[in-house]
C-alpha cells in the first residue's frame, strides 16, 4: 500500500451521470427529488435557464437542506434578472433568518438589477426590510449609494434603520453627509449608539 | 511627479477604514504592526490608479463594478510565496487527526484521495506526499492517491519537473532533504522520482464547471490562499465545488488567514490539536 | 487578576466597537467575531475560555441562534449568552430561550443597560 497514481483524477456519481436529462422540465423535476445531491445539481444547472425562477423560488421556500438552498441562491444570483430579484426581495420578508441573510448576500452581487428597486425598498413599510436593504448597500457598487444613505438618515423614523445607515456612511460618506449626520445626532439625542456612530462617521469623513 | 508621491499619506483613520473593509472582503486582518507594509502598498496602488489621495482611491476601489482594483489590491497585500512545508501544522493535522477520522468511514481496499489546489509549482502536493511517506505509519496499509491542479499550464509543467531552489526547501529537515532530493549541478534540488511519480498534476480552473466535473470522492482537500482572490459570488461557487468534491465526512483546509465563515455555512468547523479545519457533514 | 473575557458577535463594525467601548470601560476584556461561524472558531481556538457572549441575531452565514445552539452542544463549560436584536416580537424571545440564551436585549442598547445586565450575569464580583 502506498502513494499511487491512477491517471484518472475524475470519478462519477449518480448526480453527474450523463444519463440524467438536462432540459428545463426535467431539471425542475429533479429539483423535487429526495436525493440531496440530485436536487443540488439540478439547482446548479437551472442557473442557465432564466425561466426557472418560479420553480427555484418554490423549492427554496420549502427546502430544508442548507447546501441545496445555497445552490438555489447562487442560481438566482447568476440568473439575476428582475424576476430573480423579486424572489430575493420576497426572501427578505421571510421568518427564517438564514433565508433573509442569503438573500441579502445574493442582492449584494447584483448591483445593476437591484439599483432600480432600491429607493422603493428603502421606503418599505417594514423597518426590517429597510434595515436589510441598507445591509445590501454595503457591498453595492453603485454611484447613488451615498445619496440613498443620506436620504435614510434624513427621513427614516426608525432608529435601527438609521443606525445601519450611519455605520455604512462612516465608510462611504463624503462632505455631503456631514450636515445630515449632525442633524441625525440632534434627532436622536437620547440614543447613545447614534451619538457614538455619527461621531465616528463624522470623524472619518472630516479627517479624510 | 516626485512631489505628488510625497504628498500621499495614509492617516490612522484611513488605515482603520481600509483594514475593516479588507477584513470583510478577504478575512485578512492587519495588526497595527503591519502599518508600514499596508501604507506602502496602498500608496503604490493609489499612484498606479492615478488618484492623489486615499479617500478618492477608496471610493473608486469600493464602487468599481468590475472589482478589478480590489483584486489588484488583494494581490498587492498578500505574500505569494510558496515553499515546502508552508503552514506545516496542517500537514501535521492531516496525519495526526484528519486521516484517522477518514479511516473510520473508509472500507478496506478503498483508496484515500487527496486534492491539492492550486498546485502552483508543486511544493504543496509534494509536501503532502513527503509527510505521508514519513509521518503516516498507516501508509503501509492504505493506497493514497494525490491529485494536484492549477489553472496555469506553465506552472504545472514546472511542478511535474520537481526542481526547486534552496529557498523553497529551506524549511525541510536536513534528513528529509537528503533522503528525497538530489542536488543538481546548478545548485537546485531535484525531487526523487518516487515522489514525482506520486502526484497527478491536472489543469483545472476551479471556476469552470466543465473543468471540475468529475472531481469527486476526495477525502481531504487543500485549497490554501486561493479563495481570497475571488469575489463573493465566485467564492461561494468554489465552496460548492469543493463540497461536491468531498466525500461525506471529508475535510477541507484553507490558508491560515482564511475562514469558511465568510463564504458558506455548508461545512462544520472542526478543531484538532494542530489546526482548525472544515468538514463536510457525514452521511446520515 | 481575573479579567472576565467577553466575545462580541455582530456583523456591523460600528456596533462591535460600541459594545467594546462600553465593556472595556468597565474593565472587561473584549474579542470580536463577525458572524456565528467565526465566533465558533474563536471559541474553539481560544487559549482562555470566554465568560460571556454578546450575540447579534441577524448575521450572514450563521445567525445568532444557530451559533448558540452549536455552542450549547460543545463539550466546554457553558457560560451566559446575551442575544441582541432589533426585533422585539415575543416569538423571538421564545426562540432565544429554546436556543439556550440567558438574556435578550433590544438594540440599540444603552451603556448602563448593557453593563447592568452583564454584571448581573457574570455574578457578583468585579470585571477585573
Amino acid at each position: 500500500m502506498a502513494l499511487i497514481k491512477t491517471g484518472q483524477p475524475r470519478t462519477a456519481d449518480a448526480a453527474d451521470q450523463a444519463s440524467l436529462p438536462r432540459d428545463l422540465d426535467a431539471l425542475i423535476g429533479q429539483l423535487g427529488q429526495t436525493d440531496t445531491g440530485i436536487r443540488r445539481q439540478a439547482a446548479r444547472q437551472l442557473a442557465d435557464f432564466q425561466g426557472s425562477v418560479p420553480a427555484l423560488t418554490r423549492q427554496l421556500l420549502r427546502e430544508t437542506e442548507p447546501s441545496v438552498r445555497e445552490a438555489i441562491f447562487v442560481a438566482l444570483t447568476l440568473i439575476g434578472n428582475s424576476a430573480a430579484v423579486e424572489s430575493l426581495v420576497t426572501c427578505l420578508r421571510s421568518n427564517d433568518a438564514a433565508i433573509r441573510n442569503e438573500a441579502i448576500e445574493a442582492m449584494k452581487s447584483l448591483p445593476n438589477s437591484v439599483a432600480p428597486i432600491m429607493a422603493g425598498l428603502l421606503s418599505d413599510p417594514d423597518p426590517d426590510v429597510r434595515i436589510f436593504t441598507v445591509n445590501v448597500l454595503e457591498s453595492l457598487r453603485h454611484p447613488d449609494v451615498e445619496q440613498w444613505l443620506i436620504d435614510v438618515i434624513s427621513r427614516d423614523r426608525h432608529v435601527n434603520v438609521c443606525a445601519a445607515a450611519v455605520d455604512l456612511l462612516g465608510e462611504v460618506g463624503t462632505e455631503s453627509a456631514i450636515g445630515p449626520l449632525e442633524a441625525l445626532r440632534k434627532r436622536f439625542a437620547d440614543v447613545p449608539y447614534i451619538g457614538f456612530a455619527s461621531f465616528l462617521a463624522l470623524k472619518r469623513i472630516r479627517e479624510a | 511627479m516626485a512631489d505628488a508621491i510625497a504628498d500621499i499619506t495614509i492617516t490612522d483613520d484611513d488605515f482603520l477604514k481600509f483594514r475593516e473593509f479588507f477584513y470583510r472582503k478577504t478575512g485578512i486582518h492587519f495588526e497595527a504592526s503591519k502599518r508600514y507594509f499596508v501604507d506602502k502598498r496602498l500608496i503604490e496602488r493609489i499612484e498606479i490608479t492615478g488618484y492623489n489621495n486615499f479617500r478618492n482611491y477608496f471610493t473608486f476601489m469600493r464602487f468599481q463594478p468590475s472589482g478589478e482594483e480590489i483584486q489588484a489590491l488583494t494581490n498587492a497585500m498578500t505574500v505569494n510565496e510558496t515553499y515546502f512545508f508552508r503552514e506545516e501544522y496542517q500537514f501535521k493535522c492531516l496525519v495526526q487527526s484528519m486521516l484517522g477520522e477518514v479511516l473510520k468511514y473508509k472500507k478496506r481496499g478503498e483508496t484515500i484521495r487527496i486534492w491539492s489546489i492550486p498546485s502552483s509549482s508543486g511544493e504543496e502536493p509534494y509536501s503532502i506526499a513527503l509527510y505521508l511517506s514519513e509521518y503516516w505509519p498507516e501508509i503501509a496499509n492504505w493506497d493514497v492517491e494525490l491529485v494536484s491542479s492549477d489553472i496555469d499550464t506553465q506552472i504545472l509543467n514546472k511542478a511535474r519537473e520537481g526542481k526547486y531552489s534552496q529557498r523553497s526547501v529551506q524549511n525541510l529537515p536536513p534528513t528529509l532533504l537528503k533522503k528525497y532530493f538530489k542536488k543538481t549541478a546548478s545548485g537546485d534540488f531535484q525531487i526523487c522520482d518516487d515522489l514525482r511519480g506520486a502526484v497527478e498534476f491536472t489543469r483545472v480552473n476551479l471556476s469552470d464547471p466543465a473543468d471540475t466535473r468529475g472531481y469527486r470522492k476526495f477525502d481531504v482537500i487543500f485549497c490554501r490562499n486561493l479563495l481570497i482572490y475571488f469575489d463573493d459570488l465566485s467564492r461561494k461557487q468554489a465552496a460548492e465545488v469543493i463540497y461536491e468534491a468531498l466525500n461525506p465526512g471529508g475535510f477541507i483546509c484553507l490558508g491560515h488567514s482564511e475562514s469558511m465563515s465568510r463564504i458558506t455555512s455548508l461545512f462544520k468547523v472542526r478543531k484538532f490539536r494542530d489546526a482548525i479545519v472544515y468538514q463536510k457533514p457525514e452521511a446520515q | 487578576m481575573n479579567t472576565k473575557r467577553i466575545l462580541v458577535v455582530d456583523d456591523a463594525a460600528t456596533v462591535r466597537l460600541y459594545h467594546r467601548a462600553i465593556l472595556e470601560s468597565a474593565g472587561y476584556a473584549v474579542e470580536e467575531a463577525v458572524n456565528g461561524i467565526e465566533a465558533m472558531e474563536k471559541v474553539l481556538g481560544a487559549e482562555q475560555p470566554f465568560d460571556l457572549f454578546l450575540v447579534d441575531i441577524n448575521m450572514p452565514k450563521q445567525d445568532g441562534y444557530g451559533f448558540l445552539r452549536d455552542l450549547r452542544q460543545q463539550p466546554i463549560h457553558q457560560v451566559p449568552a446575551v442575544m441582541v436584536s432589533t426585533e422585539s416580537q415575543e416569538a423571538d424571545r421564545e426562540i432565544a430561550w429554546a436556543a439556550g440564551a440567558n438574556m435578550y436585549l433590544i438594540k440599540p442598547i444603552k451603556p448602563d443597560v448593557l453593563l447592568t445586565n452583564v454584571h448581573l450575569l457574570l455574578g457578583k464580583g468585579d470585571a477585573a
